[in-house]
């Protein structure tokens, strides 16, 4: 089943072009990547599905149902939850009340919000420290707290946004685990990503974007070798894993 | 048909005071990017300051404008230093515009009480002086000429601090802190400093202000608080940052207020004031001139 | 001794402490300043679930205790209902008035926010004291409104002593206590909270930050407007400046925000550190140094906000945590 999909999506910002006629759709149960070199559109079309702002022009769906206009807070109703690539946590607050916020999306009663996200927590392996203030915790178990928080709403399709930026390669591969632990559970996952080690070994498919155009998709094998893609990367500041 | 338009003008005139009393505002706001709060309690002290300058010096009104400008400046200069500074300075959580707007809140309320205590709630005026109650007759119209003085006061303050951002080095140093901060201080100036003079400027502009309404106005305690909502009124419609739309802010309210009184009472007209207000707070929060600001 | 005892002992001494006061207070000035003291730690609590849980500053709230006055006043004035029904008639009215100006304010942030609350109750207050007649309805403008004490006694809400006010409205600063710890704990506090800190992050996680501003904003008002009633009973004259000043709602504003908004007992203890501050000093130095009190809050404000920004109840909860610590061997906490 297509649980997301894509329809000739444009974005502009004033006069400004910042995703151009995008196409995607996404199987449930699937990981999808995007990928694609700084300032390329990714984090802009995560903003559009996830109601921030609607695009321009060009439809989504969502299990089949036309959300292009709705907002975030709806839509997380509906099953559809996203990180920060920024983290934005309740700083003042702990690790346990920060993912109750996401419990209550689903239910009324304090004591049950309470007990599905010590739920969450561990198994994110976070259990430990779930009295900690937020505004304490490292950049590595923030990254973790925002999937938490999102994972705690009960989604169908998760959007990631870049969740490893900032982290050490054994970091990087714990997170990994937890996301591939997350597909086997029945969340479908998409994943904006720049550790390129990280979303090869993630990702059933990929789609990649520059100048806010997809210009491939396929397997990551086939992407990898694609030439569009490497001369997109090439003369690029930037880094793999 | 003449007495409207006699409004019309002295509400221009009047309006322009408000304006200038606004421009130091202004003035702040778009150098530091807070709306203090404590304005109003500004140009009071400036009021004070004048009223007792004439008083002791025996000086014609502008002339004292020699003391009070340097006086007001100086006051504000130290007040951004001393008080707003370590706002500044500390982390993100005191650091929020919300915080400053609490302080420069609790400054009116110290400087409106202070001079409770120093000066008694009495009203003064200046009965004396050379401009007061004088009117110009000018085409069959009454024009009153400490307005009058004002307008031009307000227009030359107006000028002449267009210019200092223009054309002066510390001038063009504050407008490049007010762009970029960090890029400003990589130049090498020092960002404090430029806040510091910043604050000195608009208090320096309320206490012109405060010296075109001496000739006319009463000078008590808690003047200001008209005063402070009206700049906030003011400066909203003309543009947070604009210099010209404080001048054209404030004077839309000056005719609504004169033009007004002919129709309804004058508290009325306040009412009307503050619901112009609100509408463009929601209709068109950028003012008339004005950047909007995400903050 | 247990955790909960040490989390509660605490609440229950004051409690008993308070019901007994007035036994051991015989004075009738020292009961009225007790009683503006809750009056206004129940301001404050109120003023608390939007300014403090929310996380915006209004500074307008001074006209939700008006139009509680005059709500109760005007229909026990005019039409001979009860005060009672009144206060919950003024209720309703001020958190209706109450939605209404949160639906386009709370778009704004920060000082636009506080400028329009400033705005709206400024304005309302002008028209109040325009307005003689609104229809058949009595304003009687910038001259207010009294209430002859003919009929004492509970339904009336007027009584011959002080002690009978002293209980009600502890009885209400108790109730607003409870309410404000139960929507700490619930839902409605914990979206509050989020959409506060982070709004963006809140609103992915299901958080219509809009709307638990206005419930919240409905809630603060609706409470706040009962205050104004309890005023008019209590001083049984109302008047624009005396139930609509900016100063009331500077003042509700201040303490609440030195004792440290957006926790339960922060305004409470504002009230607690600053009423009495108001009230000695117009005792002593009255008609000499007026307005001396205003200073002193002003400055403490200052101070607070530059060194304490939470407020001053994060530093006494850490000291009573460490005394508690040395002598019982835990807090309450863990």
């Amino acid at each position: 089943m297509r649980i997301l999909e894509l329809k000739g999506v444009n974005k502009s910002f004033g006069g400004l072009k910042a995703v151009e006629d995008f196409n995607l759709s996404i199987e449930e149960g699937e990981i999808l990547g995007l990928i694609g070199p700084n300032g390329a559109g990714k984090s802009t079309i995560f903003n559009c599905i996830a109601g921030v702002y609607p695009p321009t022009a060009g439809e989504i769906y969502f299990k089949g149902e036309n959300i292009t206009h709705q907002r975030p807070w709806d839509l997380c109703r509906e099953g559809l939850a996203r990180t920060f690539q920024i983290v934005k946590p309740f700083s003042s607050r702990t690790v346990l009340y920060n993912v109750t916020v996401g419990a209550f999306a689903t239910t009324g009663k304090r004591a049950e919000a309470e007990r599905r996200a010590l739920k969450v927590l561990r198994r994110l392996h976070m259990q430990d420290v779930k009295d900690v203030r937020a505004g304490n915790l490292t950049i590595a178990y923030l990254k973790r707290l925002e999937i938490a928080r999102a994972l705690a709403t009960q989604p169908k399709i998760l959007l990631l946004d870049e969740v490893m930026a900032g982290l050490r390669p054994t970091e990087v591969d714990e997170m990994v685990k937890i996301i591939k632990e997350l597909r086997e559970s029945g969340v479908t996952i998409f994943v904006i990503e720049h550790i390129m080690r990280a979303i090869m070994a993630l990702s059933d498919r990929i789609a990649v974007l520059h100048f806010g155009k997809k210009i491939t998709e396929g397997t990551p094998k086939e992407v990898a070798s694609d030439e569009r893609v490497i001369k997109a990367y090439l003369g690029e500041e930037y880094g793999t894993a | 048909m003449q007495y409207i338009l006699e409004d019309v003008i002295n509400g221009i005139l009047m309006g322009s005071i408000y304006g200038l009393a606004a421009l130091g505002l202004t003035v702040i706001f778009g150098v530091l990017k807070v709306i203090n709060f404590a304005h109003g309690s500004l140009l009071m002290v400036g009021m004070y300051v004048a009223y007792w300058a004439v008083i002791l010096t025996g000086l014609h009104p502008y002339l004292a404008l020699v003391i009070v400008v340097p006086v007001m400046f100086l006051f504000g200069y130290f007040l951004q230093d001393i008080v707003i500074k370590p706002i500044f300075k500390a982390e993100k959580a005191v650091r929020e515009p919300i915080t400053v707007i609490i302080v420069t809140t609790g400054v009116w309320y110290i400087l409106d009480n202070l001079s409770l205590l120093v000066f008694g709630p009495q009203y003064r005026n200046l009965q004396d002086n050379p401009l007061r109650g004088k009117m110009l007759e000018v085409g069959g119209m009454l024009l009153s000429v400490p307005r009058l003085w004002g307008f031009f006061a307000a227009l030359l303050t107006a000028l002449a601090i267009y210019l200092f951002f223009q054309k002066t080095r510390t001038g063009r140093a504050i407008r490049a802190t007010s762009i970029d901060r960090e890029a400003a201080s990589l130049q090498g100036i020092n960002q404090y400093k430029v806040y510091n003079v910043a604050v000195g400027i608009g208090t320096a502009a309320a206490g012109i202000a405060g010296v075109s309404l001496v000739p006319f106005y009463n000078i008590f305690p808690s003047v200001g608080v008209l005063f402070d909502i009206k700049c906030f009124i003011i400066v909203v419609l003309g543009g947070l940052g604009s210099i010209a739309g404080a001048l054209l802010g404030g004077m839309i309210i000056g005719v609504i207020e004169y033009v007004g009184t002919q129709f309804m009472a004058a508290t009325w007209t306040e009412a009307i004031v503050y619901g112009l207000f609100l509408v463009f707070l929601f209709l068109k929060p950028s003012g008339l001139f004005g950047v909007k600001y995400e903050w | 001794m247990g955790r909960n005892t040490i989390r509660i002992g605490p609440l229950v001494l004051a409690g008993v402490i308070a019901l007994g006061l007035p036994l051991a207070v015989r004075s009738v000035t020292y009961l009225h300043i007790l009683v503006l003291l809750y009056l206004y730690a129940y301001l404050t609590t109120s003023w608390n679930l939007v300014g403090g849980f929310a996380g915006v500053l209004p500074l307008g709230h001074s006209a939700f205790v008006g139009i509680g006055a005059y709500t109760s006043t005007v229909l026990s004035l005019q039409y001979g209902i009860s005060p009672w029904i009144g206060m919950m008639i003024g209720g309703i009215l001020a958190a209706i008035v109450g939605v209404i100006i949160g639906l386009p304010t709370f778009k704004m942030r920060g000082a636009y926010f506080a400028l329009a609350t400033i705005a709206f109750a400024e304005g309302i207050r002008v028209m109040v004291e325009n307005i003689d007649n609104l229809g058949p309805i009595r304003l009687n403008g910038p001259r207010g409104l009294q209430i002859p004490p003919l009929n004492t006694g509970l339904l009336n809400f007027m009584f011959a002593t002080k002690e009978p006010y002293y209980y009600i409205i502890l009885f209400m600063l108790a109730g607003v206590l409870l309410l404000t710890y139960a929507i700490s704990r619930s839902k409605l506090g914990h979206y509050l909270v989020a959409g506060g800190e982070e709004p963006e992050a809140a609103m992915a996680l299901g958080v219509n930050v809009a709307r638990a501003k206005l419930i919240a904003m409905a809630m603060s008002s609706f409470l706040t407007a009962f205050a104004g009633t309890f005023w008019a009973q209590f001083t049984l004259y109302i008047h624009p400046k005396s139930v609509m000043s900016l100063d009331i709602s500077f003042e509700i504003a201040f303490i609440a925000l030195i004792g440290g908004r957006g926790s339960i007992a922060g305004p409470v203890l504002g009230a607690l550190l600053l009423r009495p501050v108001t009230d000695f000093s117009r005792i002593y130095f009255g008609g000499k140094l007026p307005g001396l009190h205003l200073i002193i809050f002003g400055v403490v404000l200052i101070l607070v906000m530059i060194y304490q920004p939470r407020g001053l109840q994060e530093p006494l909860t850490r000291a009573y945590r460490s005394v508690t610590k040395k002598l019982f061997g835990h807090t309450e906490a863990a």
